[in-house]
């Protein structure tokens, strides 16, 4: 994962294995608000690979990635920026 | 309707429990993501974006009473109280949680549902005409056919693990309205010499690589039908490729060897399998259109009421069709009311559709692959207050085959492969054209969209297709013209470079304007506009002043 990676920061984000729900990785766990996240470093990513490797293993989350911060230290693309905040319309 | 056998229920109950099995062992850390996933799949279960999403089946698009019902219980109970039909006539249920999904499944199978092969390398749901049965125009009921297709294909232990997915559609009619020209095999019922079999066409799809089918077959007799199918999908299984997952599909093989080439390689596996005991006798076609016989229509001489109320009124001319036996309607119920993501209907609404259904066409419903729902046999006489009924729960917006009638998939707000949004796209023009008089002067007019080259909205064959990309983290959009989904077929054009989203609906005004100014006669429509006066005038319209 950290091959492909552009950018200097980022947060960790997964899905919760139970409930599919978005969830990011805070310095008290998994959580589902994206400001708690810790952000990590580029050269930090092995570090945290590895917890997020543990957390699969534990049965915790699945589906990890990384999500690339812009210079304001807020989510970059639209894509995660739909998936931190929830759908773009009314249901 | 189709009725479960014995065998058919033992199936989907020991799917059930052995799926519940590997949810359980995967809570439990006994399988992994990598080993689990390929399970899940093949029970139509997917990880989205926001969450997980299942797929059910609603095998040729027909739905009983009580199936409705029970899907309103489960969006309902362990969803967030709406589900979405897609452009393949199934439903989709888009947050359900993991340990809840055994559940789910065990909910469907009581009435005769499940999600099997609504996903993977296999042979997918079969789709059919959503008027099959009630229209005069008809040679034979293809359901019938679907369904000894589905029997066939369903557990099919060569084909689970295809090259690709793979789609069949089988229509009755002249009409396409199944878009079967886009399917990996298509059928279509045909009369020759008082005989009735198939023409069977393949190589269709869209996605990355739009091809419009070759027809493989002029006549097929029927009893033949799933040893040619078999031959088919055994030479797609042999000579398909796997090496590269964009050129994997069946119409890739078809256009690289040639129709021809490929017509002798079916051929010889057709003779190979002439002892496999695949033929089908009339005794076992019989009993399964037995089971799609007609309810028991009263012919009457009962016209459709005409009424002093104006919006009545256009909800009648649009929405409604005459049906092959007098006295009857088939209503069509639109789910693209202004501002309202295409395909999505709430639980409070299915579960009074089913009540409906009961009420004003013996239990019935359709699902149709462009996201609305049909009523198939409503009596003229008691159209009027069926459309009080649905007026009630914003089911009856006029607008089918209308410009806000558009095509969707879910897009970038739900899907993990999608590169731009397509519901705010379509609500955006579901709400600049909800006029149901501007609507009309446009006449038929197909807008479908797609939020990746995926083209799970079938934007190649809209009128006017709109494709979402992204551009350096942009959302973009570019416009194809002239596809079609029917008999005549055809792959859009691209019309030129893409537009950001704020220019779209001035995009599109442009193209109507086009098509207005060049229209010859009142009742042409933008589809014969486009193939007489080409892509160089809508261009020019577009590009030129910029």
């Amino acid at each position: 994962m950290a091959k492909k990676l552009r950018g200097e920061f980022f947060i960790l984000s997964a899905n919760d294995l139970r409930t599919g729900e978005v969830v990011f990785l805070t310095e008290k766990g998994w959580s589902v608000n994206s400001s708690e996240a810790t952000i990590i470093k580029i050269d930090q990513v092995d570090k945290f690979q590895a917890i997020s490797d543990r957390d699969e293993k534990k049965c915790i989350i699945v589906s990890s990635k990384f999500v690339e911060l812009d210079e304001n230290r807020k989510i970059k693309s639209l894509r995660d920026k739909i998936r931190n905040s929830g759908l773009t319309f009314k249901i | 309707m189709y009725k479960y056998s014995e065998k058919d229920k033992s199936i989907i109950e020991s799917r059930t429990k052995q799926f519940k099995n590997q949810v359980q062992r995967r809570l439990n850390g006994q399988l992994s993501e990598e080993e689990f996933k390929p399970l899940r799949l093949m029970n139509g279960l997917y990880l989205q974006l926001h969450a997980y999403m299942l797929r059910v089946a609603i095998p040729y698009g027909e739905l009983s009473s009580s199936q409705l019902r029970k899907l309103a219980f489960i969006a309902e109970k362990f969803d967030r109280g709406y589900g979405h039909f897609t452009t393949r006539q199934n439903i989709q249920f888009n947050w359900p949680k993991l340990p809840d999904v055994p559940d789910i499944l065990h909910e469907l199978s009581k009435v005769e549902m499940h999600a099997i092969q609504t996903s993977g390398n296999c042979i997918r749901n079969i789709s059919s005409d959503h008027l099959a049965g009630i229209t005069i125009d008809e040679i034979e009921d293809p359901r019938p056919w679907c369904e000894i297709i589905r029997q066939w294909s369903t557990f099919h232990p060569e084909f689970s693990f295809l090259p690709r997915k793979f789609k069949i559609a089988v229509i009755g009619s002249k009409k396409d309205r199944a878009a079967m020209l886009v399917h990996d095999i298509g059928l279509r019922l045909i009369k020759k010499d008082k005989e009735i079999g198939f023409e069977v066409f393949v190589g269709g799809g869209q996605g990355r690589t739009p091809i419009i089918a070759k027809k493989i077959k002029n006549f097929l007799q029927k009893k033949d039908l799933l040893n040619y199918l078999e031959a088919i999908l055994n030479t797609y299984n042999q000579e398909g490729r796997r090496d590269n997952i964009y050129k994997a599909r069946i119409k890739i093989l078809v256009k690289e060897l040639g129709i021809e080439k490929f017509k002798l390689l079916v051929d010889e596996n057709f003779k190979k399998l002439s002892d496999k005991n695949l033929e089908i006798d009339k005794v076992s076609i019989d009993k399964i259109f037995s089971f799609f016989t007609l309810p028991e229509l009263k012919p009457n001489s009962h016209k459709v009421q005409i009424h002093k109320n104006k919006e009545y009124n256009e909800w009648v001319t649009q929405n409604t069709l005459s049906h092959k036996v007098s006295g009857y309607s088939i209503v069509h119920i639109s789910l693209k009311s202004a501002n309202h993501p295409p395909g999505d209907i709430s639980s409070q609404q299915m579960m009074a559709l089913s009540k409906i259904s009961e009420d004003f066409s013996f239990s019935e419903i359709r699902v149709t692959h462009e996201q609305n729902l049909i009523l198939p046999h409503v009596e003229n006489k008691n159209i009027y207050k069926l459309w009080i009924e649905l007026k009630k729960l914003s089911l009856a917006t006029p607008n089918i085959g209308l410009i806000s009638d558009t095509i969707c998939c879910p897009g970038m707000d739900y899907c993990a492969l999608a590169t731009a949004r397509s519901i705010p796209i379509s609500q955006k023009i579901s709400n600049h054209f909800k006029s149901f008089s501007d609507q009309k002067i446009l006449g038929d007019l197909k807008i479908k969209i797609s939020g990746c080259i995926n083209a799970c909205g079938h934007h190649h064959v809209g009128n006017i297709g709109i494709l979402g990309l992204d551009r350096n983290g942009q959302e973009f959009y570019q416009i194809t013209l002239g596809g079609s989904a029917k008999e005549d077929a055809s792959i859009g054009e691209i019309v030129g470079p893409s537009f950001p989203e704020s220019k779209l609906i001035d995009a599109i005004n442009t193209i109507l304007n086009t098509y207005k100014k060049n229209k010859k006669k009142k009742t042409e429509d933008f589809l014969s506009v486009f193939r007489r006066v080409g892509i160089k005038e809508f261009k020019k319209d577009l590009y030129d002043n910029t």
